[in-house]
């Protein structure tokens, strides 16, 4: 192994941040589903819960992901436009140029505030309120969480799919050749998620 | 009758002290065929012989031509006025050095970049002005012409949002040259070598994949796949001794580039 200068530990910080992401957007993504099996019937997703439950996974997660998060936050941070002037410089830029994935970054910004927030609350509260059932979450919505959730999902939804088409492009999975299908079937998915998510939330609104 | 065209042009001379940065209109009628370089060398010969631009061989190869127009980095003897709409604004491209109206320095920047990234081949190999050429193989001569096809216009820094955030990041065109150097046998520095020059946030790590760079790229250089598979190979190398060496070595094998690991 050649020998590394301290400054090195911090160019590893790309690394993580790439893999922390990649980790996040995965859950993400089988969370939404496993949350979106409420079309089918609320008694998938009371089964789905219990079984979590009950093998302590969900237990053992939640904290998991919310140190997760607050990692990838860390890391990322670094690159947030928050040295003087710098978000000012970065949105003349922006509007300047009119290119979209310049635009995009923004959105990742402002969505990683959101969800920082936002996560620790959703975790908070579903973990305080056990066991996780339908009628819970229905009862949650009901008490005025409906709002939290009408800006976290799509915030979820908009920087998982930024980030992966992000993390496609800076690491060379998506090259030039591939970017207009790669960015078609981002879009394409983050809209299949959020219309499942808007029709989670729709069902389980009506379950009480 | 051609259109009339409004020409917003961004004056300033630093080294006046009374003068001041503001935007100057001028109007010019339009002829077919008419480019940016035309247009600001009428101006300048029939409004106002103090405009500063830069320009050389008016065919897209010297680079010096760059500026902003309408907010989008480009060459000027590159870009018809006929794809321009009737008003047109023109400012100098923006982290180089200003010189005066459209003129800026873009080759102390490139200096200093190539100096930090080592830009040149790096061998053990005396030479031998004697000896033969040693051969290479043609597809691989291909690709390394392919990126060395930049002609350091600038117009990719001024595009990047980090460049124009962050002062040291080395942009899109010296990673590109990196992976130029990475591609060619001749140079015998390993993928740690490269990671000591460019594994950091203002090198490969400080891209953010905005795609702007390759998006005004006048040479339509792929320059995001190359920040791309040099990412890959320094992230991979930034990881060594922490990473398994079977995982390491799998995701080094998958880089998508000539190894000299």
């Amino acid at each position: 192994m050649t020998p590394r200068s301290p400054a090195s530990i911090r160019s590893r910080l790309d690394f993580w941040q790439a893999a922390s992401g990649a980790c996040l957007a995965l859950f993400v993504l089988v969370h939404l589903i496993l949350e979106g099996s409420v079309v089918l019937s609320p008694t998938i997703t009371d089964g789905i819960g219990w079984f979590l439950e009950a093998t302590y996974a969900a237990q053992i997660a939640a904290p998991c992901i919310v140190a997760l998060i607050l990692f990838h936050f860390w890391i990322a941070a670094r690159k947030f436009p928050l040295r003087s002037g710098e978000l000012g410089i970065f949105i003349d830029h922006a509007k300047a140029l009119k290119d979209p994935d310049t635009w995009l970054w923004l959105v990742q910004v402002v969505t990683a505030v959101v969800i920082l927030a936002g996560a620790f609350f959703h975790v908070y509260t579903v973990m305080t309120d056990m066991p996780i059932t339908v009628q819970g979450a229905s009862q949650r919505l009901h008490n005025g969480w409906l709002l939290f959730h009408a800006v976290f999902l799509p915030s979820v939804i908009l920087h998982t799919g930024i980030g992966i088409w992000r993390l496609a492009v800076k690491y060379g999975f998506c090259v030039k050749a591939q970017r207009d299908k790669w960015r078609k079937c981002i879009y394409i998915g983050m809209g299949c998620y959020l219309l499942l998510g808007v029709l989670a939330l729709t069902r389980v609104w009506f379950q009480i | 009758m051609g259109r009339k065209l409004t020409f917003e042009i961004f004056r300033y001379a630093p080294l006046d002290p009374l003068s001041k940065p503001h935007m100057q209109t001028f109007v010019l009628e339009e002829h077919p065929s008419m480019t940016l370089f035309i247009a600001l060398n009428m101006i300048r010969e029939t409004q106002d012989a103090t405009l500063q631009f830069d320009f050389c061989c008016r065919a897209g190869i010297c680079g010096s031509c760059g500026m902003v127009i309408n907010g989008r980095p480009g060459l000027a003897c590159h870009t018809q006025t006929i794809d321009l709409p009737d008003h047109i604004s023109l400012h100098p491209l923006p982290v180089f050095k200003l010189l005066g109206d459209l003129s800026v320095d873009t080759g102390t920047w490139f200096r200093n970049v190539g100096k930090k990234i080592e830009s040149w081949i790096h061998t053990s190999k005396a030479f031998d002005p004697a000896a033969q050429e040693d051969r290479m193989d043609n597809d691989l001569a291909t690709k390394i012409f392919e990126l060395d096809r930049c002609i350091e216009c600038g117009c990719c820094v001024a595009a990047c949002g980090t460049a124009r955030m962050r002062e040291d990041f080395m942009g899109a065109t010296a990673i590109n040259r990196m992976a130029r150097f990475y591609i060619d046998p001749r140079d015998n520095r390993t993928p740690a070598d490269f990671y000591d020059l460019i594994g950091d946030d203002n090198g490969v790590f400080g891209c953010m994949g905005l795609l702007a760079c390759d998006s005004v790229c006048p040479k339509k250089l792929p320059l995001h796949d190359q920040l791309g598979i040099m990412r890959r190979m320094v992230s991979v190398e930034s990881v060594r001794g922490i990473l398994p060496e079977f995982i390491r070595k799998k995701l080094a094998g998958s880089c998508g580039c000539h190894s000299k690991a």
